[in-house]
């Protein structure tokens, strides 16, 4: 009787092509176009990645293309997720992951500062009273 | 247990920041083919809803859904679910609590009255009145009328409450017939999948807290966002498809190379779902991908449609014995033919 | 309420194969039973079985009416060629194919003989279904403007002709997922070969099995009686 790893198993990848579908170039005119709705109408825009069918080879030119900017950004909510602007002011390139470690959504967000980066109004007021709170609470206790 | 609190307020009491919230609906946005820049609207939108109450009926069902939807442990997007929405009421989960749930029950139909979302699993059945599916004494057939009386909709959940399931399988015994079939006042919509993708659920909830309406539906009452493609469109396996790469049986070598499973009995041309690309157990696989070939168990009557592992075009056509008496009676008709043709060669011989 | 697509698949299939064996039996047994006429005269050749030659040589036209006729029998050959490939090369026929040889005979070919039966490429197919469906407009055409054809045509040829091009045309549009959703085409697919099944066994398309028979006793007639085949 032989072991599990006695069977022959081939694991064969879904043929992921080595080459350029024109999607990643198609997105780059994108964000083009929505950069520049940004500099004149003020409306930020986002694209979803997984809503394009891009190869390996798509990918690699996209990050190749719009480069690498000075911010990047860790943020730990439920899994750990990363923001990092490109080269490009005002394009940013967001991977959420939830906590098990799997991509759960990726996109090109074009604005000025990504939503997930800035505080929240509501949470704002809350931390004040919080801190506030544990200030005072360490003050009567020298 | 009344759905005072808005989706906000639950988020806070679970310790859910904001920042969660927005990737949670960020994934949901990605995963429903929203515009993704709708993420920061829907979670403001979602934050502010009140959370709906809803009432959960499981009728003549095996649970599967309800382990499909309860069984993911740490917080990920289908637990969000239960920060959506107050669950007033779940027979199994709440089976425990015997009388006082469903006094429970009673008292969130009565103050969400118009307002609550009905979630049904299961068959109905309507054999002997229904006696044969009761709780607490009350049959299912009732149970679903005065239940969906006050709802504001009705989301059938898994292919039993869609479509009747294995209950309806031929012959039937128990009647039972899907929600649809008996809730005609309501808009009604089906998740169906045995059992769906739970994330689905999800999505569709949070599309109906944020947009105050249920999505898109197909033909067969399903959402579209999630229904639209079949299997077979989606398969990663398309490419052997298409190159006429197929496994012959099952752990030969073309099965060891990943091929298409079509020869196999693969319903995946005629189904329509999402598991090719939203997969299950968080994106870990689907049926296919492990090696087995689509049941089609998100389409109606799935499980009269012949073997799951005899290839789609085979049909049931029958059998051999049905042929055999076809011919034997074609050959006993020609016969008679025959001998009536040569009795009137006869008679016209005879005649001249 | 069985959905169209199941019940073309299951009830559909089951009673049209089921009139389609019986329709063929009657009328092949009515028609092999039948008295044969007596031939009291001298055979010329004794050896009449040679006639079955007849069956292979009606394949082609005689010499003296080729011109007149070969455009209309390459057409036909297109036709029948064409068909045959679509239907017996096409993977999923194949597949159903098999599985009624195996409900038959208890085993497939691969049992049998240990090859599987060949199929040609989806694209492949398309080009012969097209190839088909042309030589079948073209041979209607012919039988709409030739003023003997027309003269000659009655309901069966046209039917005939209906329930034969029907399967094509839906299949070929079932495949490229063309016109309604893929699920209703499948299904009106199945239904239209269930109408040629039904329709076979009780109009000209028998000539699929009497042409056999007829050139043999035509073909032995004439060796018996000494004239050319």
């Amino acid at each position: 009787m032989t072991g599990l790893h006695d069977i022959g198993v081939t694991v064969i990848g879904p043929g992921a092509a080595d080459t350029l579908s024109g999607n990643a170039a198609a997105l780059l005119h994108e964000i083009a176009t929505l950069l520049a709705a940004l500099v004149q109408e003020g409306r930020t825009g986002a694209i979803d990645l997984r809503g394009i069918p891009l190869t390996s080879a798509d990918r690699a030119y996209l990050r190749e293309q719009l480069g690498e900017g000075e911010v990047c950004a860790q943020v730990s909510a439920l899994g750990p997720s990363e923001v990092r602007e490109t080269a490009y002011r005002g394009v940013w390139w967001v991977t959420h992951h939830n906590a098990d470690g799997e991509l759960c959504a990726e996109l090109i967000e074009i604005t000025p500062l990504p939503a997930i980066l800035a505080s929240d109004a509501g949470e704002l007021a809350q931390s004040a009273q919080r801190l506030r709170a544990s200030l005072q609470a360490a003050g009567s206790n020298p | 247990m009344r759905a005072q609190s808005t989706v906000g307020e639950a988020l806070e009491q679970a310790g859910i920041s904001r920042r969660a919230f927005l990737k949670f609906c960020t994934a949901m946005t990605s995963l429903m083919a929203l515009p993704p820049q709708l993420a920061p609207a829907m979670a403001q939108a979602l934050a502010q809803a009140r959370r709906p109450s809803v009432i959960w009926l499981p009728f003549q069902e095996c649970t599967g859904c309800t382990e499909s939807l309860t069984r993911s442990s740490a917080p990920s997007l289908e637990s969000m679910l239960f920060n959506m929405i107050s669950l007033d009421y779940h027979e199994t989960l709440f089976a425990a609590a015997g009388e006082a749930a469903e006094s429970a029950r009673e008292q969130a139909m009565k103050d969400n009255y118009g307002k609550y979302l009905l979630l049904v699993d299961g068959s109905v059945a309507t054999g002997l009145d229904g006696a044969y599916s009761c709780i607490a004494g009350v049959t299912n057939l009732q149970m679903l009328e005065e239940a969906a009386k006050g709802a504001a909709a009705v989301i059938a959940i898994g292919s039993c409450a869609s479509f009747g399931g294995l209950p309806k399988a031929n012959p039937n015994p128990t009647g039972a017939v899907p929600v649809s079939a008996l809730i005609k006042d309501k808009p009604v919509m089906n998740i169906s999948g045995c059992p769906p993708i739970p994330v689905v659920i999800t999505g569709v909830l949070a599309h109906y807290l944020t947009f105050g309406s249920l999505p898109e539906l197909d033909a067969l009452g399903r959402p579209k966002a999630f229904y639209g493609n079949t299997i077979h469109d989606r398969c990663y396996r398309r490419p052997f498809y298409d190159q006429g790469k197929f496994a012959k049986t099952f752990d030969d070598e073309g099965a060891r190379n990943g091929w298409c499973l079509y020869e196999l009995g693969c319903k995946g041309p005629v189904t329509y779902n999402a598991c090719a690309t939203v997969k299950w157990n968080a994106a870990t696989s689907f049926p296919i991908q492990s090696g087995h070939g689509c049941l089609g168990c998100s389409e109606p009557d799935f499980w009269d449609r012949g073997s799951f592992y005899k290839a789609l075009p085979t049909g049931t056509w029958g059998g051999a014995k049905t042929l055999a008496v076809a011919a034997a009676a074609g050959a006993v008709v020609g016969a008679a033919a025959a001998a009536l043709a040569r009795k009137r060669q006869r008679d016209i011989g005879e005649k001249e | 309420m069985m959905d169209l697509l199941a019940f073309a698949r299951g009830p559909g299939l089951k009673y049209a194969m089921f009139v389609f064996v019986f329709g063929i039996l009657w009328r092949l047994i009515g028609v092999l039973l039948l008295a044969a006429k007596v031939d009291r005269s001298e055979p010329r050749h004794t050896a009449s079985w040679k006639g079955l030659r007849l069956i292979v040589l009606r394949l082609w036209p005689r010499r003296e009416f080729l011109q007149r006729t070969a455009a209309i029998q390459i057409l036909g050959y297109a036709f029948h060629i064409g068909f045959l490939v679509v239907l017996v090369f096409y993977l999923p026929h194949v597949l159903f194919f098999e599985d009624v040889f195996k409900g038959l005979l208890g085993t497939n070919l691969h049992g049998l003989l240990g090859v599987s039966w060949p199929y040609l490429p989806g694209g492949v197919i398309m080009m012969a279904g097209t190839v088909t469906v042309a030589a079948l407009v073209a041979l209607l055409v012919h039988r709409l403007v030739s003023p003997v054809k027309r003269l000659l045509s009655n309901f069966d040829d046209y039917f005939s002709w209906l329930a034969t091009t029907a399967p094509l045309v839906t299949g070929m549009m079932a495949y490229s997922h063309v016109g309604p959703p893929y699920q209703t085409m499948l299904a009106m697919h199945i239904l239209s070969v269930e109408l040629l099944l039904l329709w076979f066994p009780f109009g000209k398309l028998m000539h699929a099995f009497t042409i056999v028979i007829s050139r043999a006793v035509t073909g032995m007639e004439f060796e018996r009686k000494g004239a050319a085949l």
